[in-house]
């Protein structure tokens, strides 16, 4: 790829003779002849980016040939040429200048699967962060393939005369942006725009309870394409939490809720239950504590747990916030209320029935929306957390946890019973009761969309301030030769890796890191490595990636992989 | 003094930051100058040394032009600036436009490979007689240190092996191929392979094994990192049968068999050859008994030991020996019908071998992979037994006898045959015993050693090289992206332990979309390690790596070609 490492021009002299174009490195004393475009290239490589370059040579020279010099030249300067390797620090950015922003869409196909209120939030997330970033997308008018929204805040750039099978938007995405925020949450859709060098990628998850079944795949995913400069944001913690859990790197996860409407109470809660009661046709929630359960169940498996919540504690006038089941669980014992916010009218309507709870529980799990806990919860009522991962720091102060287990499939386990005690309990009025329902009160000022809006920023322009090149850089001095060896001794053939210039073996391992390391960030060599150890019993050995903390596999502590890599020696 | 005037290499001066210096084209050098030198360089052409001084001694110190002079003498020693030999410009530039090949085997005086009396060792003898036929079809330059012309189309230049790397572009518009020896302990060809300028280089083997495995090791690496368009020569199929056990494509071990001079080596009047050699060393048995012939080193591994136990064997018969010296044998007490008929120039060799009635080849090497004396012995009417291993039988074919030997599966101290004494002697008497049988085979061998020319070599390589600006066209470049990921862990893993898998994206290296759709498509983390791996090392490289990788060779190699296929679609 163009441009993932960055190289300094080294002490130069370019001329011609005889129609011939040449370059000579002071340096090194080598003459390397050039053609027209490279010369070109030369010209400019110092002070312009590879965008620059390209775009500025482009009419004149085929795409391919300038694309091809770069990386002929580049190639140089990776065998000690005419250009050598640099770390760059980042420039600051300008500051008391809104930064600018990439917002790539591709909604048509998100907003069909994804719940209205999500979609909403996504909405008004935008719409908030317009304030501090000027946002811009990207049309390809000859291309029709996107709608893109009617979103007043996000300007349209065209880009007319990109002709379709050349160039694809994310070589537009490196042009004067100080960030790209994506907001698919389908894994295929934004991936290439994470090949871009030097800018800071901001991708938000959302957690939605519909696309739960792909929603590990595709943070994990998100994470492998990761570089230092990205930042996968996720909209409560127990996303990262769940993410840490299963071992993925995390150092770039940031968590930052969505920000919710001002809550401003129509009414007293004894009104709430009336209207709640009304609507339902179901009196026992103006007689009997109303409990809020804000679902983010694997449907199936969330039907019959909530079954028997509600046949355990039939004391208890149940509003479950589910944005499926509300469709498809037509039957629900008589204590149960199940809602979903599908369209303004119910959108609107949901504020009356929050205010009508008494307490919020909710499984702190993905596909659980915390905007809607969170807005549940603004109206005073304390929450009862079910999670593993102990009380979200989000409502922290304002209620409970309840230890609770789940795993990947959607099998969620904790003790009713424990569970109902912790609900009676905090159902009693009580000073602790009370002191949480003024932190909940409080909810609604510190989720502000405003707040998210800023946090967003704040993530790009640390994004910025880690921009550096996660690949290998340095020139590797004596290049490995992957080939195998026989061995006189034994007669058998092995394969090994052989360095020109040091003329000895070396390690095999050593130099696939090595040369992984090249195209691929620490996280997705070790994932290799992972993989291989286990199958194919191949030790990590130590990687010569200076300064990065690529694990040291220390094969005192391993004995089974030792066991194997005897074995190993042997299929060789 | 240094010489003055002198050829100019082509240069361009100029100065950078307040530097002179000249540019040096034919070399790819920059050598920097000062003023003096700069201002010499200016007279260099037209003015004698004198000259040059009295133009410049009212600019500068007399020390400095001296100093200069030095330095310039300096730099004519490293080949520098200076012409060094004749002016080929010129000549080159009358010669036909023949396709050029770089000729590059340093170690071996270039005047030897004309001469091919100064020459023993049959690899360099072959490759002697190749060259020759070659000048017929392509102009031959040889890497050296001076300019000159050695024959008509053969010249050495002033290319030495430090410079090829540097002068790369030139020498990819100069020259059709580059054609070389495999030497296990050079170290100049690897790197070379790093580079896609380079025209083809086709690398002649002689020793595909032995030397403790050094041989085998080092044709490995060359095999591994070689660009998909140069391949190796040797001289029978059998180079090629040995390393399909070693690497996965074959197809870069060509076959280059040897030729013959067949108006040299030919049958003559056998009691004419018998009287001249028995009166040469004394023993008129040589005459009346019939001979077997062993022209070779006298050394274990040209089967020397074996040869004895043959004479032991069979007293009836004699046994000649032609060689530099009987070596360590000397001083052993030798059969009595063993005769030593001492070493000869190359012209007396049809002699010799029309003094054998049979001719033994018996050699146990690992570097024999062709047998160029029993090609020569069977030009001269003369049938060969030759033991069951390497590349030798090929040769033979029905115009001698195979006997025998005990293959090892591995070499053991550069031997891996052992031929059999008592199969090779009951072979010596089948073709003695019967006067027809014996002049059916000399028939035979005659005229199968007549198709065997040097001119069919020379024809061969420039089709090899043809071959492989062939392979260069089809090779192509890889800009796929991929990545490494974790997945989530499967149902039945009770421990749910993450796997491991890649993925490709449809946008490559170029920002164009090369697959279909935007999308990323996943891949095993063996396919993914491989598309990496192939991005700055060659297939072959990718082998290696993948056989270690993956248990199931079978496997690995649909891996290898999966991918392969993969790259080269979407390129």
């Amino acid at each position: 790829m163009v441009s993932r490492t960055r190289y300094r021009l080294k002490q130069h002299h370019k001329f011609e003779q005889d129609d011939q174009k040449y370059v000579a490195d002071l340096e090194t004393g080598d003459i390397v002849k050039i053609n027209d475009v490279e010369w070109e290239i030369l010209s400019r490589y110092e002070s312009q980016t590879h965008h620059q370059i390209v775009e500025a040579l482009k009419k004149e020279y085929k795409l391919t040939a300038i694309f091809d010099g770069i990386e002929r030249l580049e190639r140089l300067g990776q065998q000690g040429g005419l250009l050598t390797p640099t770390v760059e620090t980042a420039e600051p950015t300008t500051p008391n200048q809104q930064p600018k922003l990439l917002v790539p869409f591709h909604f048509t196909k998100e907003k069909l699967a994804l719940d209205y209120v999500t979609n909403l939030n996504r909405y008004q997330s935008l719409k908030h962060l317009a304030e501090f970033a000027e946002l811009e997308t990207l049309a390809f008018p000859e291309e029709e393939k996107e709608d893109i929204p009617p979103l007043d805040e996000v300007r349209v750039r065209n880009i007319s005369g990109a002709k379709s099978g050349t160039l694809m938007s994310p070589w537009y995405a490196m042009d004067g942006y100080d960030g790209i925020l994506l907001l698919s949450q389908f894994l295929t859709d934004d991936l290439p725009y994470y090949r871009i060098p030097d800018v800071p990628i901001v991708h938000c998850i959302e957690g939605d309870q519909r696309l739960q079944h792909i929603l590990l795949r595709t943070l994990l995913t998100l994470c492998a394409f990761q570089r230092s400069k990205d930042t996968l944001v996720v909209k409560a913690s127990w996303m990262k939490a769940w993410l840490a859990e299963l071992g993925a790197p995390v150092e770039n996860v940031r968590v930052i809720p969505d920000g919710i409407d001002i809550v401003q109470p129509t009414g007293d809660k004894v009104l709430a239950k009336q209207h709640t009661a009304a609507i339902f046709d179901k009196p026992m929630f103006v007689k009997q504590p109303v409990v809020g359960l804000i679902s983010g169940f694997e449907p199936n498996r969330g039907a019959a747990w909530i079954s028997e919540f509600a046949r355990t504690n039939p004391h208890l006038a149940i509003f479950v916030y589910d944005a499926m089941l509300a469709q498809h669980y037509q039957h629900p014992p008589k204590n149960v209320i199940i809602f979903n916010a599908d369209g303004e009218e119910t959108r609107a309507v949901l504020p009356v029935f929050f205010q009508a709870l008494d307490l919020v529980c909710f499984p702190a799990m993905p596909g659980t929306p915390l905007p809607i806990v969170l807005e549940a919860m603004a109206f005073g009522a304390p929450c009862v957390a079910m999670t593993k991962y102990g009380m979200p720091p989000e409502v922290i102060g304002a209620g409970v946890n309840v230890e609770a287990d789940w795993d990947h499939f959607g099998n969620f386990r904790m003790s009713m019973v424990k569970l109902s005690e912790t609900i009676n309990q905090w159902l009693q009025p009580s000073d602790a009761r009370t002191q949480c329902q003024g932190f909940a009160k409080g909810i609604a000022q510190r989720y502000t969309r405003k707040n998210a809006a800023q946090a967003l920023i704040q993530v790009f322009e640390e994004g910025f301030q880690r921009r550096t090149d996660d690949f290998r850089t340095e020139r590797t001095l004596f290049p490995p030769i992957f080939c195998r060896r026989y061995e006189p001794d034994t007669g058998t053939l092995r394969s090994s890796v052989y360095r020109l210039g040091t003329n000895r073996y070396d390690h095999l391992e050593t130099a696939l890191a090595e040369v992984l390391a090249e195209g691929h960030t620490p996280a997705e060599v070790e994932s290799v490595f992972k993989h291989f150890q286990r199958e194919c019993s191949i030790p990590v050995c130590e990687i010569t990636r200076a300064g990065d903390g690529f694990p040291n596999n220390n094969r005192e502590t391993n004995p089974a992989g030792q066991e194997h890599q005897q074995k190993g020696e042997t299929y060789r | 003094m240094i010489g003055f005037p002198k050829i100019l290499h082509q240069l361009h001066l100029f100065e950078e930051e307040g530097v002179p210096y000249a540019a040096d084209l034919d070399k790819a050098r920059v050598v920097e100058l000062s003023a003096v030198m700069m201002d010499i360089l200016k007279l260099a052409e037209t003015q004698t040394d004198d000259a040059i001084v009295e133009t410049l001694s009212t600019s500068y110190e007399e020390n400095d032009i001296s100093e200069a002079f030095e330095r310039f003498a300096e730099l004519e020693r490293e080949g520098l600036l200076f012409n060094r030999g004749e002016d080929l410009e010129r000549s080159l530039a009358t010669e036909s436009k023949w396709r050029k090949l770089l000729v590059a085997i340093p170690g071996i005086n270039v005047d030897s490979f004309f001469d091919i009396e100064t020459l023993s060792a049959g690899t360099n003898m072959a490759l002697a007689h190749m060259i020759q036929h070659l000048t017929k079809y392509a102009d031959l330059h040889f890497t050296g240190s001076r300019n000159r012309k050695i024959a008509d189309g053969v010249y050495e230049i002033d290319i030495g092996i430090g410079d090829l790397v540097r002068l790369r572009s030139q020498i990819a518009q100069t020259y059709y191929g580059i054609l070389t020896l495999h030497q296990e302990q050079d170290r100049w060809l690897l790197p070379l392979y790093r580079h896609p300028e380079f025209p083809p280089i086709l690398v002649q083997n002689h020793a595909p094994r032995g030397h403790g495995g050094q041989a085998i090791n080092s044709m490995l690496r060359h095999y591994a990192a070689m660009r998909d368009w140069d391949g190796f020569t040797a001289p029978s199929d059998y180079v090629r049968d040995f390393y399909s056990e070693y690497v996965w494509d074959p197809s870069f071990f060509n076959t280059l068999p040897n030729g013959v001079d067949a108006t040299l080596f030919k049958p003559m009047e056998k009691m004419v050859a018998k009287r001249e050699i028995a009166a040469e060393v004394g023993d008129d048995r040589i005459e009346s008994v019939p001979t077997v012939g062993y022209l070779s080193r006298v050394q274990s591994e040209k089967g020397a030991s074996v040869y004895l136990k043959l004479a032991e064997l069979n007293p009836h018969l004699i046994f000649l020996i032609a060689g530099p010296n009987m070596g360590r044998y000397a001083s052993r007490k030798l059969p009595d019908n063993l005769v030593y008929v001492g070493f000869h120039p190359r012209e007396r060799l049809p002699l010799i071998y029309n003094a054998f009635d049979v001719y033994c080849f018996m050699s146990m090497s690992g570097e024999e992979t062709f047998g160029l004396t029993v090609l020569e012995a069977m030009a001269c009417g003369v049938p060969p037994i030759v033991p069951n291993f390497d590349g030798v039988p090929s040769v033979v074919g029905d115009a001698g006898l195979v006997a025998d030997a005990q293959n090892f599966d591995h070499d053991v101290a550069t031997l891996v045959s052992y031929p059999c004494p008592v199969d090779f002697s009951e072979k010596i008497n089948i073709l003695l015993d019967d006067a027809e049988t014996w002049r059916e085979f000399s028939q035979r061998a005659r005229k199968r050693a007549v198709a065997f020319t040097w001119d069919k070599t020379a024809r061969r390589i420039v089709q090899l090289f043809e071959g492989l600006h062939q392979k260069r066209k089809l090779a192509n470049p890889h800009r796929l992206l991929n990545v490494f990921t974790s997945t989530q862990p499967s149902e039945d893993d009770e421990q749910q332990r993450l796997k491991h898998k890649s993925l490709v994206l449809s946008m490559n290296a170029h920002y164009e979309r090369c697959l279909m759709r935007d999308a990323v498509y996943p891949l095993s983390v063996e396919d993914g390690v491989a598309l990496s791996i192939l991005k700055n090392h060659t297939t072959r490289e990718a082998e290696a790596l993948l056989a270690a990788l993956i248990p199931d060779e079978t496997q690995a190699r649909i891996t290898l070609k999966r991918v392969r296929g993969l790259i080269d679609g979407t390129a």
